[in-house]
């Protein structure tokens, strides 16, 4: 429960519906007391998840994850900008924390089930898309072991956002029912992921130094001051006098360069991921899924041309903008989630 | 579920009810300002005297020694800080505590570093007692203030207080101990043990939170932390809370007269409590189990068991106790006196459980049945 209203109103749902429920908010960092709005991980964001929890009669504890998501979450999430990628921490904190370090805490209470304020759905063992279109999750989803399915519960998976709200209030929720939502990374403060790319890594980090901006052809066309400030598909922060817009087509962090292109040059079909799990039976090569490289961004067929136990390359019938390393690439079969993997 | 069991009094305790009734005529009639000069004003007023020479009482003290505060935390503030601001004008620059000490001691230590002292953090042994030689060792003729707790608070070790008080007295170093868990468990008497400064807090004996007491021997120089009126002497300006002072003079001189039977009957439960639970758990460490302990605090660690897990199942199935030190958000962390005990850091889960008032031999068999079963199918269940 991180104090907001997706994982109040669940909780409030499986109450509602007989659960004998256990509260718990995890603490994740220790920046809690300097960033008082984020959305989860402040004192006051803890207090409302208490507050919800005692107004409805559950038991309420906080679990102090800061260690573990250190390193499984933060560390990576520096890691990956310091190699030229753009990471997605909640890929990695739901797979890591969420449905792992926390269901070790479930099973040390005996608690069969786990419940978040997702949207997405889980049937039959199957991981689906949320019916809120625009609010679906499964993007950040498909990392978690098959084996937890089973013990998922998304009660607010099956409605939209607006019904969430809408059952705050008629659950008495008042507190969270009109709560602003963030779209941010919790543990980056007003989206100014620099700072703690700079808090963490040396001063003369090559992600964070001076270095070329160059043409697809290999022209030198500028300088920036870092590539960790880049991501692929950008178009702000580049050099001008195209005749055409440019945009961020690849970081190359062994001569530490923004490679610079057009927006055909940005766009592409071949998807490769590593890390791949699979939440369904893996699709056969040559077989055609669904595929979304961004959150929010369509989902486009494409062909799968290789795979192995932990990669697969898929070739997308159209081309899409900015298929970016670090991003996820998410398998689709209709509303089923099949896997993912990490964009290489 | 069965009632639950209430075994974490180190933290806090429920207010006795001749304390309640005892303060209960100053929330009604006798509701008056003791600064006053009227008729409310003086009935305040002699309430409040009365609640200091009864406090005094009780420690062997002078009235005019007795400082009422809001809590153990203040007490610890103002005898620390107010203690080196005005020492350090003596050229004295050390100020030396331990590692085991409560956050309201190690904090204030730390300020008085940042205005210029020299901090000395004493280690303990692995029993959680400071060693003689170590204290001589470092409280010199160049120390301005010393501050040592009588009992720790999170695993009941019983710090040689006598003997620190002395050699700290004879090098003219002002010496502070933090009573607060000592007060009702040990003889804490000024007139047997030359401490200079002490704290002590009202709700672990009975008294509401929000009311402690400083003592301050005659003659010790003290600047105060806030200013404005002149109420008690000025050393703690601010309109007195007679109520909660007259409540915690109550619980004080109950908890003075029962000592020796709370001790006998604490000390029974505890080590019955321990018994079970080294009996059914074969493996479960009993930390400061090698040191002088107080009656009330038992602190086991679970090897290879994860705490946040053991104290959530505890709680889950009746049974609250505490673990580490709590955070403001609610979570716990690692202890820092465990650490200062075992640097090596053994991976375990550490939990306080803590008899008092509420405690009875069914509750104690009940626990230990509980903590016997989610202790041991908890292990091999910690997160990798």
């Amino acid at each position: 429960m991180s104090g907001g209203v997706d994982s109040s109103v669940a909780a409030a749902m499986l109450v509602r519906e007989g659960y004998d429920c256990v509260g718990v908010t995890m603490k994740l960092f220790e920046d809690g007391a300097e960033l008082p709005d984020r959305p989860c991980c402040s004192l006051d964001s803890t207090s409302d998840a208490r507050r919800v929890a005692q107004q409805l009669g559950i038991p309420h504890y906080v679990l102090n994850m800061v260690d573990h998501f250190g390193e499984d979450v933060i560390a990576d999430f520096v890691s990956e900008y310091a190699r030229g990628r753009t990471p997605i921490p909640c890929v990695r904190c739901n797979t890591f924390t969420k449905f792992d370090d926390l269901v070790a805490k479930a099973d040390a209470i005996d608690a069969p089930l786990i419940a978040t304020g997702h949207y997405a759905r889980v049937a039959d063992g199957r991981l689906m898309r949320g019916v809120d279109e625009g609010k679906d999750q499964t993007y950040f989803l498909w990392g978690i072991k098959r084996e937890v399915l089973p013990r998922l519960k998304l009660p607010v998976g099956d409605q939209t956002k607006v019904q969430t709200r809408q059952v705050a209030r008629d659950l008495e929720l008042p507190r969270v029912a009109d709560k602003a939502e963030s779209q941010e990374i919790c543990f980056v403060p007003d989206g100014d992921y620099l700072t703690v790319l700079k808090r963490r890594l040396p001063a003369d980090a090559p992600a964070l130094s001076r270095g070329p901006v160059v043409t697809t052809d290999g022209t030198t066309v500028g300088e920036h001051e870092g590539f960790a400030r880049y991501t692929i598909g950008q178009r702000k922060a580049l050099p001008g006098g195209f005749g055409e817009p440019m945009y961020v087509v690849a970081l190359r962090p062994e001569d530490r360069a923004v490679v610079i292109g057009t927006r055909e040059e940005m766009m592409g079909r071949e998807v490769r991921a590593s890390g791949t799990n699979w939440l369904a039976d893996a699709p056969a090569v040559g077989s055609t899924v669904g595929v979304r490289v961004r959150h929010r961004a369509p989902i486009v067929p494409g062909r799968v041309t290789a795979r192995d136990s932990q990669s697969v390359a898929v070739t997308l019938d159209t081309p899409v903008a900015a298929i970016t390393p670090g991003q996820s690439a998410v398998f689709y079969d209709g509303d089923v989630v099949l896997g993912g993997g990490f964009i290489e | 579920m069965p009632e639950p069991i209430y075994l974490d009094h180190a933290a806090t305790t429920p207010v006795r009810p001749e304390v309640l009734e005892r303060m209960a005529p100053f929330f009604d009639a006798r509701f008056g300002n003791p600064s006053s000069t009227h008729r409310w004003g003086r009935e305040a007023r002699t309430a409040l005297d009365e609640a200091r020479e009864r406090v005094a009482a009780c420690i062997g003290a002078q009235p005019d020694e007795v400082c009422f505060t809001s809590g153990g935390t203040e007490a610890d503030n103002l005898a620390i800080l107010g203690g080196w601001r005005i020492l350090k004008e003596g050229g004295r620059r050390a100020v030396v505590t331990s590692s085991i000490e409560h956050k309201a001691v190690l904090e204030a230590v730390h300020k008085c570093a940042r205005e210029g002292a020299e901090e000395r953090v004493l280690g303990v042994d692995s029993t959680g007692t400071l060693p003689m030689a170590t204290i001589e060792a470092a409280i010199g003729d160049d120390c301005a203030l010393a501050s040592f707790m009588w009992v720790n608070n999170e695993i009941g070790s019983v710090q040689p207080i006598a003997h620190a008080a002395a050699h700290a007295k004879a090098h003219g170093v002002v010496f502070h101990t933090d009573a607060v868990q000592a007060f009702g468990k040990v003889d804490v008497d000024v007139r047997k043990v030359p401490f200079d400064l002490a704290s002590i807090s009202g709700h672990k004996i009975g008294a509401p939170k929000g009311i402690g007491a400083m003592f301050l021997r005659r003659g010790t120089p003290l600047e105060p932390l806030f200013f404005g009126g002149s109420q008690d002497r000025g050393r703690r300006p601010g309109t007195e809370n007679v109520a909660f002072a007259v409540g915690l003079a109550v619980a004080c001189e109950l908890a003075a007269s029962e000592r020796e039977a709370i001790v006998a009957k604490y000390r029974a439960l505890r080590d019955q409590l321990q018994a079970g639970i080294c009996a059914g758990v074969t493996d479960a460490v009993i930390n400061a189990g090698g040191a002088e302990r107080a009656p009330h605090i038992l602190n086991v660690t679970v090897p290879g068991a994860d705490g946040e897990s053991l104290l959530m199942a505890l709680d889950l199935h009746g049974i609250a106790c505490s673990g580490g030190s709590a955070c403001q958000s609610g979570s716990t962390g690692r202890s820092h006196v465990l650490a200062a005990i075992d640097p090596s850091g053994q991976v375990g889960a550490s939990i306080r459980m803590s008899v008092g008032p509420l405690t009875t031999d069914a509750g104690i068999a009940r626990a230990i049945d509980v903590f016997t079963k989610l202790a041991n199918r908890s292990r091999g269940m910690v997160a990798a």
